[in-house]
């Protein structure tokens, strides 16, 4: 259709002289580019072996899966629809006006090399060329603008690079500012440049006919020859532009290594190794642990520290996690503990690793933060010499840290460590993929292992260890919630039945849970569930210990459990507890106890449906629902719930934070059992306040027991008891379905009993 | 320093007492058994002293059969050296165990035996100065903040009213420990399995002779007291039933 005419010299004006300065430069770019993506890849080589590859289906799925949320940009999108649709502007400009430079070397030094009787880059293909390219870099130079303006002036608290726990020290991130500014401003100027090389050329070449298939350039020429632009001096002009866009462009492949733009790379591979089971399925300890060992009666090892404790330790896929980072701070606005005023942020503790790692191992990366109380790089090692209670060092003779010190206890203070409630809000927000939990879980398995434990958790582990609950109560009375229920609950161990119930302690145990408890027995019995419970046999199922960093106890707690379980007849197991759900339904399998775990809310919706529940009298009061984080993050459960309150009549009106972005009531990961009297907001009383800002509900629905004890106390402390009733899914229920109030039986039980039938109604809570 | 901790196992009050078809004792049965609170203190000082002045933890236990765990722990929060001695059906009373740990004694180095003050299950805090006593070594009781200076130790005794009497005590010495400086460490679980998987507890027999010459006529669960009144009902009732005593009383007025 169009002649060879139609195209564009690409090495126009240059002389022969220009094209190998130029040539000579982009070698050099390239050798420098592979050397800092080369100290990259020799970072993650020094990390810990993981795989992450097996099954490879897996694998291919998860990748494929990753890529095209990388590609599709829709992590970045996720809750911040703007961000998300500008950045994906810049990225796909950005990758085309590669792809289109790569297309340029492919006509100019490979086939008008080596077959130039099949060079393309003229007619069809060359008018195609740069409509797309042109069009591109203009999405991408709009998309620049909007995320500048939204950094200047949006105010984004999730860009406010303030740290949480600097306690009296200063800092300064003056070179992250820096970065990101030029960062932005190197790629507009970049995408300006281009355009102003290609105006110059039609005014030049005064105006070709095809150069209308570049509009923005012809615009832009078209402006510039009203100005007064002659021919002439548009030809001498476009040398000196086109110079000044290449060096540009060369010094940015230069520039990429060691700086933000890094996320190019690191962001896309970090979100294809990404694993669906992050946080959820924690790592067994390494073979060569301490725990592994004993429990194959290997002979006792010299070192064997446990847990995260050196950079070394780290796995390189946790290396490649830091270096993914963009510092976009949605994990940092998402955190509990940075809402409520803990000392930890995940977005600082995932650059504090990364800066050490960088500082220590000597790799290049400007624009770090200076801070008055560390030298990042040197061997911190001081705080960690004395445990929490004072007491010295570890008794063993563990070998001395790596380069950099050490990383638990030490870069990262052992109160930040235990700020994290683990509720996965930092990894189900975060667009590139970066894995905090684990990493945190980590590097708490080496504070216990060297014995540092907050004072509260040291209790808890001692209580669990003893009676398998952390309540401190027999582990014999463990069944004694079901006493006195009109039809006994069956024990599992002494009869098959078709659901095992696996309780859990908070069920079991805390008092206004039990009320709750009782009634799930009596509304399963009601829908003619056949369940039984394990009574005495059942212990914690060790989530929340694992997740503190007691690996040995989990194990010996899981080995418990699964014994008990593998002795039990049954189907499938239900538990009200979303955090037992985890263990059970992601970790048990890892030692040999694979079952079918289903929460109880999804058992409900189910009876529902099989008319083996039915609202006789449906309760028709305005509700807010609290997603559990281990249940709407970790178990991804979040429809269940919300069908049971559409079947038992109730109104339902979300909180701005619902689904699977939840706000964490501060209990999970060993949390509960702390001590939370030096937080600024314990985050269930800003969940509360969040609910309690919405108009007319009457009560606040939670699935999950340490939720009801959470938010009972909450609802008290912020004075909103006496307008917003705690209440249990189950409640909601008992009350649709006409399920009669629990005659006081036995006088002896009697206080106890009526103290059960009346703490939950919200006329009762005012008079309490 | 060779420091020597004495330790014993002490029922769990988690677990629900009974008394035995005798009516002198515990129904040890299902009874479920955790170390001496008193002696954990023991031990935490031990440790502080070993990490300030060097030397030797080493821990006591007499073997009933059962304290494999206890000595495992110690290991685990960083005892050096754990013994088991003579052997016990179950734990005897304080003057036979001082006469066991002082015969396992004689055939270790001690500087200073440390011990827990008393324990929950007989209350005779006797075993610190019949150990004392036997090997001839002075001994002070209920202390607190013990330093270590030469060939001597300075303690704390504190009494009511809020004073605080300081003793200078020769070494070696028996101290019965009321409290340590800083809470009693953790020990990793997964320690304390390696330990008891791999570590061989080291044993020393000794024959001494049983009794005290005090016998157990019977035990009882106290009965409750009349004086209580249990209040029921709704927290509404339970308010109204407490405010109207306080008035009763005299204590709050209108």
């Amino acid at each position: 259709m169009f002649d060879r005419s139609v195209t564009r010299e690409v090495f126009e004006g240059l002389g022969t002289a220009g094209e190998v300065v130029f040539y000579l430069l982009t070698l050099l770019v390239t050798i420098v580019f592979f050397v800092g993506l080369g100290l990259k890849v020799r970072k993650y080589l020094r990390g810990r072996a993981e795989d992450r590859f097996r099954p490879p289906a897996d694998f291919v799925q998860n990748a494929l899966r990753g890529l095209i949320s990388a590609a599709t940009g829709a992590t970045v999108a996720k809750r911040d629809r703007f961000a998300g649709v500008f950045h994906l502007a810049v990225m796909w400009g950005f990758v085309v006006l590669f792809i289109g430079t790569a297309i340029l070397t492919i006509e100019t030094d490979i086939v008008g090399i080596f077959a130039p009787q099949y060079r393309f880059f003229h007619g069809t293909f060359y008018i195609v060329y740069s409509v797309i390219l042109d069009v591109l870099g203009l999405v991408m130079i709009v998309g620049l603008v909007a995320l500048a303006v939204r950094r200047a002036r949006f105010r984004k608290p999730a860009l406010d690079y303030g740290r949480v726990d600097l306690e009296g020290a200063t800092t300064n991130r003056g070179g992250f500012a820096v970065g990101d500014s030029v960062f932005l401003g190197w790629l507009l100027l970049l995408g300006i440049g281009g355009f102003l090389v290609e105006a110059l050329r039609i005014v030049a070449h005064d105006f070709p006919w095809f150069e209308v298939w570049s509009p923005v350039g012809w615009v832009l020429a078209g402006l510039f020859s009203t100005l007064g632009l002659g021919a002439e001096v548009a030809g001498s002009l476009h040398l000196v532009f086109w110079w000044g866009h290449a060096l540009m462009a060369l010094a940015f492949v230069a520039y990429i290594p060691f700086a933000k733009a890094i996320h190019m790379l690191t962001a896309g591979a970090n979100l294809a190794l990404r694993s669906p089971l992050a946080g959820r399925r924690l790592p067994v300890l390494p073979a060569t642990s301490v725990a592994a060992i004993a429990g194959l009666a290997a002979p006792v090892v010299a070192d064997g520290h446990v847990g995260l404790r050196d950079l070394a330790d780290f796995s390189w896929k946790q290396l490649l996690d830091f270096d993914a980072c963009t510092k976009c701070g949605r994990c940092h606005v998402a955190c509990p503990a940075v809402a409520s005023g803990a000392p930890l942020s995940p977005r600082d503790l995932i650059l504090d690793l990364r800066q050490q790692a960088d500082a220590a191992w000597a790799i290049l990366a400007p624009g770090a933060e200076q801070r008055s109380d560390r030298v990042y790089g040197d061997g911190v090692a001081a705080a960690a010499a004395t445990n929490g209670n004072g007491a010295g060092p570890a008794p063993w003779e563990p070998t001395p840290p790596g380069p950099g010190g050490l990383m638990a206890g030490g870069l990262i203070k052992a109160d930040t460590l235990w700020s994290c409630t683990t509720c996965l809000a930092c990894v189900e927000a975060c667009p590139v993929g970066i894995e905090h939990v684990p990493a945190i879980v980590g590097m708490r398995r080496s504070l216990v292992d060297l014995g540092i434990v907050e004072p509260g958790l040291q209790t808890a582990f001692t209580n669990l260890a003893k009676q398998g609950n952390s309540f401190g109560q027999s582990g014999r009375t463990r069944g004694r919630w079901s006493d006195g229920l009109p039809v006994p609950v069956r024990d599992a161990r002494r009869e098959s039945v078709e659901w095992l119930w696996f309780v859990g302690d908070f069920a079991s145990f805390d008092v206004r849970v039990q009320e709750a408890t009782r009634l799930v027995a009596r509304v399963f019995q009601e829908g003619g569930l056949d369940f039984g419970i394990l009574f005495d046999g059942e212990r914690n199922a060790g989530n929340d210990i694992r997740r503190a960093g007691e690996e040995g106890l989990f194990e010996v707690l899981a080995e418990h459990n699964i014994g008990q379980l593998s002795k039990a007849r049954f189907k499938r197991i239900v538990t009200t507890d979303p955090h037992t759900l985890n263990t059970l339904r992601f970790e048990y399998p890892q030692f040999g106890g694979d079952f079918s775990v289903w929460h109880y809310s999804e058992l409900l919706t189910w009876l529902f449906k099989q008319g083996r529940l039915s609202a006789a009298s449906p309760v028709a009061r305005r509700v807010t629902y609290h997603d559990p984080c281990y249940l709407a993050r970790y178990s991804e459960v979040t429809r269940a719930p919300r069908e049971v309150l559409a079947a038992v009549g109730a109104e339902l009106v979300e909180m701005p934070r619902n689904g699977a972005n939840t706000f964490c009531c501060g209990a999970g990961g060993g949390r509960i059992w702390m001590d939370d009297s030096g937080l600024r907001e314990r985050p269930s009383e800003n969940r509360i306040r969040e609910a309690a800002a919405l108009e007319a509900v009457t009560d606040f629905v939670t699935a999950c027991p340490k939720d009801l004890t959470m938010y009972t106390a909450a609802a008290k402390a912020t004075g909103h008891g006496d307008r917003l009733a705690v209440i249990d899914l189950v409640e909601l229920v008992a009350q649709a379905i006409g399920l009669p109030d629990e005659v006081p039986a036995e006088p002896e039980a009697a206080p106890e009993v009526a103290a059960l039938a009346t703490s939950g109604a919200p006329s009762e809570a005012a008079v309490a | 320093m060779e420091l020597v901790v004495l330790v014993k196992q002490v029922p769990d009050l988690a677990e629900e007492l009974e008394i035995d078809a005798s009516g002198t004792d515990l129904a040890r049965e299902w009874m479920s058994f955790v170390a001496s609170e008193w002696d954990e203190y023991a031990l935490e000082e031990a440790l502080q002293l070993r990490d300030e002045a060097g030397g030797r933890v080493t821990c006591l236990a007499l073997d009933t059969g059962s304290v494999d765990e206890l000595l495992a722990t110690c290991l685990a929060r960083g005892a050096d050296r754990a013994v088991k001695v003579g052997a016990f059906e179950r734990g005897p009373d304080s003057h036979t165990a001082a006469r066991a740990f002082a015969a396992a004694l004689r055939t270790l180095p001690h500087d200073l035996v440390l011990t827990g003050v008393q324990a929950i299950d007989d209350l005779d805090g006797q075993v610190g100065p019949l150990v004392a006593t036997e090997l001839g070594l002075p001994h002070v009781s209920v202390v607190t903040h013990i330093k270590l200076a030469g060939s001597a130790a300075t303690v704390h005794q504190e009494y009511a009213g809020g004073l605080v009497a300081e003793f200078e005590v020769d070494l070696p010495a028996v101290l019965g420990v009321q409290t340590s400086r800083e809470a009693p460490r953790y020990a990793p679980v997964s320690r304390v399995r390696q330990i008891m998987k791999t570590a061989e507890m080291e044993q020393v027999d000794v024959a001494v002779a049983a009794g005290s010459g005090l016998t157990i006529e019977a035990m009882s669960v106290p009965e409750t007291g009349r004086a209580a009144e249990m209040i029921a009902g709704s927290p509404g009732a339970v308010a109204d039933r407490i405010a109207a005593i306080l008035r009763e009383r005299g204590i709050v007025k209108a």
